[in-house]
């Protein structure tokens, strides 16, 4: 049977789930590397030059994976519209700090906690929940431009009644103040690009109903000021919702401007969640999940810090600095003063923490500090934590 | 410019071995040297690297071409390999990002990579003023040692007039 009968046949099959999502009864012992999404993706036929596909998965790692491989995997020709909210998680550029970009302090107290993704592709943080809609387009590279499917949202909001909303120079889309209201020109929606020889990648956010104050929360670090970071910086910009809509709303929308685009009338198809299992996309998953993915990549950054207690006489001080690059910490200093804490000390932690194989994310500084701190009486600037200290979770220098 | 070049050789060579013109002048110039200097020949892939190999086929550098550079924009970060690290022609060593892009730099022929041009860390900018300037102050990307495939591989390359035709199409 070649792709496109057994696509007819689909097409056949189809059934309504919702205004503007179709999904392909199937038998639940359809092999999930030949799944109708599968088929559909990868067909070789020009008749499927323009697809469009919605998810139905909320898992950020699992959307995020289903659309590369529909940038490394679809026609070289086509031309592919995908759209997906995902439950809230911080995203973070692929070049960026996450200790510089996220509150993971934040992130951690929220309930349910959102998810950190590192994307593949460029760019700034940004915050995602369900009053949020992603949307991708994947198109040839020779056809590659910045700004012309911002353009296309941007008819679509105004299809559904949204004045002032354009794409200014940073290819973000915003909205300009009411005349009468006043305040900031306003982002609405923030774009990023993958781009590879033949197939480039144009993702964007489009905030419709999001829960804004978790987006600066989530996005406000307190360890920002003492990191100094190569990579990139997010330029943070004054934001608002479109509100008067709903999300499948504004999807119908960008489904409807993309086909007036792009001519072919299909319909959009639903991608489920089960998709994921494909060892592919499962794969491109596992990797977005690795902690080595998410803070390993970080580009090379320099922590310094410097506390003194001026309460005590001789004066505790303390301070540190270390230097992070592929997973390993580079440079690393540490000194520690005061009354009872024998000077030997600093250079018995710089060496233990030097010695540590583990990446420098997966180091417990407190363990650390502390077993040392245990051979020392009275250590005061941390003598509060001395409590928990009987494993020590790795071994120094000189041991 | 080609016949200057040659009259001033041996000893400005060295000043001669810069991008735009120079690699077609060299298998000429390499004629006067004794053989064990290296000249370099250099070649495009499609995905818009360029491979500069050393005249005895063992080593050579990788960068992103001038076309690339130009159609990126800002590099605003090089992600650049780990060394030693072996790779097949085709499989990723880096990544640039620029304008909220990010781009794989594919090596175009199976090599080890060797060293890489850490300037490009601290001065991504320098990959836009001198993508295919292989100095130290040049926005090259790594330093490789190619066995016997990556030579064949670096045959089926395009030189710089197939590689003008390639972009222009």
């Amino acid at each position: 049977m070649s792709p496109s009968t057994s696509l007819t046949i689909f097409l056949r099959t189809r059934i309504r789930h919702n205004a503007f999502c179709n999904t392909y009864k199937r038998s639940v012992h359809t092999s999930i590397l030949n799944s109708p999404f599968i088929q559909r993706a990868t067909s070789p036929t020009t008749g499927t030059n323009t697809q469009i596909y919605i998810s139905k998965s909320r898992n950020p790692y699992i959307n995020l994976s289903i659309e590369h491989y529909l940038l490394q995997n679809t026609h070289a020709d086509s031309t592919i519209l995908f759209l997906y909210i995902d439950r809230p998680c911080v995203v973070i550029g692929r070049n960026q700090n996450p200790w510089v970009e996220v509150n993971l302090r934040y992130l951690e107290r929220e309930h349910p906690q959102p998810d950190l993704v590192r994307r593949r592709s460029g760019g700034g943080a940004v915050f995602h929940d369900e009053g949020n809609v992603n949307y991708s387009v994947i198109c040839p590279t020779a056809k590659f431009d910045r700004d012309i499917h911002a353009e296309m949202v941007v008819r679509a909001l105004k299809s559904l009644g949204v004045e002032r909303v354009r794409v200014n120079e940073r290819h973000d889309i915003v909205m300009d103040p009411d005349e009468k209201d006043g305040g900031p020109v306003r982002k609405i929606s923030g774009s990023a690009y993958k781009l590879t020889r033949l197939r480039s990648m144009h993702h964007g956010t489009c905030l419709i109903s999001s829960y804004l104050h978790d987006i600066g929360g989530s996005l406000r670090s307190a360890a920002k000021p003492y990191i100094t970071a190569r990579g990139v910086d997010s330029v943070p910009s004054p934001i608002r919702n479109v509100g008067s809509m709903s999300t499948d709303e504004f999807m119908g929308a960008v489904v409807d401007e993309f086909q007036e685009m792009y001519g072919e009338d299909t319909k959009p198809f639903c991608v489920e969640e089960q998709e994921g299992k494909h060892p592919v996309i499962k794969k491109g998953t596992d990797e977005l999940k690795s902690e080595e993915w998410i803070y390993g990549q970080t580009p090379q950054f320099t922590f310094d810090i410097t506390r003194t207690n001026t309460t005590h006489n001789p004066v505790h001080s303390f301070s540190t600095t270390f230097t992070a690059r592929n997973t390993k910490i580079t440079d690393f200093t540490f000194t520690l003063t005061g009354l009872n804490i024998p000077p030997e000390l600093s250079q018995t932690i710089t060496s233990s923490i030097l010695a540590s194989p583990a990446p420098f994310y997966t180091i417990n500084w407190t363990d650390h500090l502390l077993s040392h701190a245990s051979n020392t009486q009275e250590l005061d600037p941390i003598s509060n934590m001395k409590r928990v200290n009987e494993n020590q979770k790795f071994p120094s220098a000189k041991e | 410019m080609a016949s200057i070049a040659r009259s001033l050789r041996p000893c400005a060579s060295r000043l001669i071995v810069r991008p735009s013109q120079p690699y077609r002048a060299l298998p000429f110039a390499a004629r006067a040297f004794s053989a064990s200097r290296a000249a370099q020949v250099k070649r495009y892939s499609k995905d818009h690297e360029w491979v500069e190999m050393s005249a005895d086929n063992k080593t050579a550098m990788i960068g992103i071409s001038e076309y690339a550079a130009s159609a990126l924009g800002d590099v605003v970060y090089v992600e650049l390999p780990t060394v030693p690290m072996e790779v097949a022609a085709g499989d990723s060593i880096g990544a640039v990002e620029s304008v909220k892009s990010a781009s794989d730099i594919i090596s175009p022929i199976t090599c080890k990579v060797t060293a890489v041009n850490s300037l490009l860390e601290e001065k991504p900018g320098s990959i836009n003023q001198g993508p295919e300037d292989d100095s130290a102050a040049g926005g090259w990307v790594a330093k490789v040692v190619v066995p016997e495939a990556g030579v064949k591989d670096f045959e089926e390359l395009m030189d710089a007039e197939k590689y003008k035709e390639f972009t222009e199409e």
